[in-house]
């Protein structure tokens, strides 16, 4: 097979959560583009329909199931949902999280209450959805999984508890999940996307939102399709339990501020070995 | 006792670097806890042996053994003898720290290639020269530390700092090779990795440096004393089971996005 043939998602079946806006609608009409046949999940049905209606644009099939992946009995509906529709499931991106009340309260301000929602809505929701699926990933003889980290769950900032904490216990469960089924031939392997502004671009400013990315600029929704199409493809079929990071060099540095750039010349006596 | 773990008494050490603000620390430190201490530069040249010469003195004023030697740390001719020299006045060489450092930082297209091959060759080909010559001693006695201060710019980037970073990165992996390569035969391996520290060359204008007291979450560099701290550790019983590690000390700059 020819290698861009690989890419080829024809007759495949795949589930995105928090399909319904940013970077979940991009991954889903990317996919789309690809040749997979859709479900996506979300909590609101509106946005869901919308984004099923820009794949059936694009030729393909899509099943809306309104989902709240941190209640496990929606997610496994949303699984049984997809198989009874079609039979399969190939491809799983788990891509639903975010903050959730108090991500950015001092420490002694955080309620019970506001860690667990952020740790179902970060961490065990992609738990219930891979739970779900991954049954008939085995019953199939392979699959895709593809986990949405961020760059907050290899790096911090202060006062970030929840949201970073869930994030990098994702990155783990991912790599936990590739050990596991490795042998069964599914992959699972995360994206780290660094900032990709979903506000109005009309209200936003992109150019202070993009100060302190090295590329000068945050990352566009549409961006993220390829490298999803690119995990969820046979190309990517010995790559399991890694990381990609699509964030315009964010990670790649971090030791100095944005655009830190000293020039230091050899000492004069230094550049030969004798003085 | 467990702070009698941390003594270096009686101990041989050399620290390669030693003119630097970090090599320099290293070398008292290991001298406070007892180790006699040779010193020797990154290169020959003459700020570089006046200050070793002055570590020597602090070494000294310690009751402890040393001297200070004047080398170009990429010179095998230089290395080799540096260790003869260690070996005939300290009597042994139980520990070997590779802290040289010659500070780089250019756009890539501006380095020529003598400066890029001189960059690889003091902070890296360096620490393979000195890592060899201690070999003889320390697989004959079945047991030594090696320590090689490496920089943070070893694990992430930075503009202007191709040469270095890669020199960095390298010693970090040469770091773990080795001590795989080298565990069953009593030797340690491990590196200590500094963040931005007080006096450093890479530091450049004094602009540059506010700017990064600024940005690092303590909001102030690195003292040479708190990463010579680790080196104490790291050189003692304290740490036998410790290999192929790199204990960071950056003030959590490495931890932060």
């Amino acid at each position: 097979m020819a290698v861009l043939e690989k890419l080829n998602l024809d007759a495949k079946v795949a589930i995105v959560t928090g399909a319904g806006r940013g970077l979940g609608r991009a991954m889903t009409l990317a996919l789309a583009e690809a040749g997979a046949d859709l479900v996506v999940a979300a909590r609101t049905r509106s946005q869901i329909e919308e984004t099923a209606g820009m794949v059936r644009a694009r030729g393909r099939r899509c099943l809306t199931v309104p989902t709240d992946i941190t209640d496990s009995r929606s997610a496994q509906a949303m699984v049984d949902t997809a198989i009874a529709e079609y039979g399969r499931i190939d491809i799983l991106v788990n891509n639903a999280g975010g903050y959730t009340p108090g991500t950015g309260n001092p420490l002694e301000e955080i309620t019970d209450e506001q860690w667990l929602v952020g740790i179902d809505t970060n961490l065990s929701g992609t738990f219930y959805c891979c739970r779900a699926a991954i049954p008939h990933m085995l019953r199939q003889g392979g699959g895709k999984i593809v986990n949405v980290t961020s760059g907050l769950g290899l790096r911090t900032v202060r006062n970030n508890f929840i949201y970073t904490s869930a994030k990098a216990g994702l990155i783990h469960f991912t790599r936990a999940l590739a050990t596991t089924y490795a042998r069964d031939n599914i992959q699972c392997n995360l994206i780290s996307p660094g900032l990709f502004p979903h506000q109005d671009p009309a209200t936003t400013d992109q150019s202070q939102a993009g100060r302190f990315v090295p590329t000068g600029r945050p990352g566009r929704d549409e961006e993220i399709g390829p490298l999803c199409v690119f995990l969820a493809s046979e190309l990517t079929s010995y790559m399991n339990g890694q990381i990609v990071a699509l964030d315009g060099g964010g990670l790649a540095g971090g030791q100095a501020p944005t655009g830190f750039a000293p020039v230091v010349p050899l000492a004069t006596d230094a550049l030969k070995g004798e003085a | 006792m467990v702070q009698e773990m941390f003594s270096l008494q009686g101990r041989g050490a050399l620290v390669i670097g030693a003119a630097g603000p970090i090599g320099r620390a290293v070398a008292v430190a290991l001298a406070e806890a007892g180790a006699n201490v040779a010193v020797a530069t990154t290169t020959r040249s003459q700020r570089e042996e006046v200050v070793a010469n002055s570590c020597a003195n602090e070494i000294w004023a310690l009751n402890r053994r040393g001297f200070a030697q004047a080398i170009d740390a990429a010179s095998e001719s230089d290395v080799e003898a540096l260790m003869q020299r260690t070996l005939s006045e300290l009597g042994r060489l139980d520990v070997l720290v590779n802290a040289p450092d010659l500070p780089f930082a250019k756009p890539l297209t501006e380095i020529t290639a003598a400066e890029w091959q001189r960059v690889i060759d003091v902070n890296l080909t360096g620490v393979y020269l000195a890592c060899r010559a201690a070999a003889q001693p320390m697989l004959s006695q079945r047991s030594g530390r090696i320590i090689n201060v490496v920089s943070v710019l070893g694990e992430r980037g930075m503009i202007n700092g191709a040469a270095y970073c890669a020199a960095q990165a390298g010693v970090l992996n040469l770091t773990r090779a080795l001590a795989l390569e080298w565990a069953r035969s009593g030797i340690r391996v491990n590196a200590l990795g500094a963040g931005w520290t007080e006096g450093a060359g890479l530091l450049g204008q004094e602009d540059a440096r506010q700017q990064l007291e600024r940005y690092l979450p303590p909001r102030r560099l690195a003292q040479p004393e708190e990463i010579a701290g680790a080196a104490v550790y790291v050189a003692s019983d304290a740490a036998d089971y410790l290999t192929g590690q790199v204990i960071w000390i950056d003030g959590g700059s490495l931890s932060r996005a």
